[in-house]
């Protein structure tokens, strides 16, 4: 006979079943949060790069006044181009509120100017309003800043609720986890006194909790991680099947940065559980002689 | 089993007016003293509620004391912090009164856990838990799970258990309060050859006159919180009127 040796904490219970169910669920909840937060913030930042720079002039005059404006657009400081929009040009920016019969040939358009400033040029906007005032010309100055910040501000603000999200998640499973460790912790009192009096290390004993929930918290994290994979991958489905994409609203690609996220979680999820059984272990084990 | 030098003539337990109590009730151990020294084989005795798991307790360092002093083989263990008792216990073999076998081990599994504590690999004591398991008797139960095993079997695997490591004092409560006369008799016998062969010192808390008789041993009979230490010779008739 080669008799082989049984782990010393007994496989896991119902207990476990359910712990490994909410660490699971929580995981899920976590990744998708991650998920949303990191496209809210590189939606951000699309959106600021997208607008950063492009100015657009609206002339109240005739086509002599435009001409007028974009020559002194032009010779402005930090310009990097300008050009007046053709009618056709006008017309495709009203369609979305026009419809497909278009704007009427007798309906006057405003005389648009679309110029691009340097990046870092921040106070171009109000310095081409001042030129063309001094010009005697009459003309709005939209540099997109004042728009463009509030999205900013809107897309950072669920970036930021999506983290505070995690976070939450995060001290939710760990306190789960400190809960569940306890009750493993008292149900099985009599392997832990019995290791304790055979002279057992107190980290001899916490490392058994220590394995039993890093085993815990990487599988769960990992079944977690999949599931968010595969609601992200849903949503994606559907927009693409909608074949329409709604710019304010953050977007998600499953990129590289959300494989990383997507992976990372199993491994975040383990080293919590194990973290937290552990201090639970040692906590409990300090109220021993 | 190899036969291990004695190198100290150190009392392996000593208690100098050892007291317990929990929280305001009477005390359980009043003025405790006593020692015990290497080899010796030791009963301790008393009426029910004397407090002799709690001695044992002390012995064994489940518990510390209220007022006194407990030393083990030569260290005063007030002194010690929590990390320094683990080394101690390691040198002290426990046979609890419910044999606290885990259930989910077998039998080997059981009697090999403190060698596992001691982090050694199993290759190097496997053939040492199956000899030691046929020594007592249960060379053929090695597999089996303590809920198949009669009050007797696991008496012997937690013995087996408690001598694995060869420690220094074996600690014994009620051995024989859950088997028969004739198990009593071969597991008094185990206790005689543990303590001539390895030299190992003995302190059993027990009822069982018939086994006080047997050992023709001094003993120590708990009573009223405090301990009287009885000559062999009037041990029997000194239990035999409690």
């Amino acid at each position: 006979m080669k008799p082989s040796l049984a782990p010393l904490l007994p496989k896991e219970d119902a207990r476990e079943a359910a712990l490994f169910f909410v660490v699971c669920a929580l995981c899920f909840l976590a990744a998708l949060s991650g998920l949303v937060a990191r496209s809210a913030y590189s939606a951000a930042d699309e959106w600021t790069n997208r607008v950063t720079g492009q100015i657009t002039i609206r002339v109240r005059g005739d086509d002599a006044a435009t001409a007028r404006a974009v020559a002194l657009v032009k010779a402005a400081p930090d310009i990097i181009s300008v050009r007046a929009l053709e009618r056709a040009e006008s017309e495709e920016l009203l369609r979305p509120w026009l419809g497909p019969t278009g704007v009427p040939a007798d309906l006057p358009l405003p005389h648009l100017i679309a110029a691009e400033s340097a990046p870092t040029s921040a106070e171009a906007g109000e310095r081409l309003s001042a030129i063309l005032k001094a010009a005697n010309i009459d003309a709005t100055v939209d540099d997109h800043i004042v728009w463009s910040k509030d999205v900013k501000r809107a897309t950072d603000s669920a970036g930021l609720v999506a983290l505070i999200a995690v976070g939450l998640l995060g001290a939710t499973g760990l306190a789960v986890i400190a809960f569940a460790t306890h009750a493993t912790l008292l149900a099985r009192r009599d392997i832990v006194e019995l290791l304790h009096l055979t002279g057992a290390k107190d980290s001899f004993i916490s490392s058994l909790f220590e394995q039993r929930f890093l085993m815990l918290g990487v599988q769960a994290g990992a079944l977690g991680a999949l599931l968010a994979f595969g609601a992200a991958a849903f949503i994606l489905f559907v927009v693409k099947q909608a074949d329409q994409q709604i710019w304010l609203l953050p977007q998600l690609s499953l990129s590289l940065a959300d494989g990383l996220i997507l992976g990372v979680s199993p491994l975040v999820a383990g080293i919590a559980s194990m973290l937290a059984a552990k201090v639970t272990v040692m906590r409990s084990l300090s109220d021993m002689v | 089993m190899r036969e291990r030098d004695l190198t100290s003539d150190e009392p392996v337990i000593r208690l100098d007016r050892v007291g317990l109590s929990y929280g305001p009730e009477a005390d359980v151990l009043a003025d405790v003293s006593l020692q015990l020294r290497p080899g010796s084989m030791t009963f301790l005795t008393g009426p029910s509620g004397a407090g002799k798991s709690t001695l044992l307790k002390l012995a064994y360092l489940a518990l510390r004391p209220t007022a006194g002093r407990v030393s083990m083989f030569g260290v005063d263990t007030s002194r010690l912090s929590r990390k320094d008792l683990a080394p101690l216990r390691r040198r002290i073999g426990v046979i609890f009164q419910e044999f606290r076998l885990l259930e989910h081990l077998s039998a080997y599994e059981n009697v090999a856990l403190p060698l596992r504590v001691l982090g050694q690999h199993e290759k190097t004591y496997r053939d040492d838990v199956i000899e030691l398991l046929k020594w007592v008797g249960l060379g053929d139960r090695l597999s089996a799970r303590p809920a198949t095993l009669s009050g007797g079997e696991k008496q012997r695997v937690a013995i087996a258990r408690a001598v694995v490591v060869k420690p220094d004092l074996i600690i014994a409560d009620e051995p024989t309060g859950n088997v028969d006369e004739e198990m009593g008799d071969r597991l008094y016998r185990l206790f005689r050859e543990l303590n001539k062969r390895l030299n190992t010192t003995l302190l059993i808390a027990t009822h069982d006159l018939a086994l006080v008789r047997k050992a023709n041993t001094d003993v120590l009979r708990l009573a009223d919180g405090m301990v009287v230490r009885v000559p062999a010779s009037r041990a029997p008739q000194a239990e035999a009127s409690t």
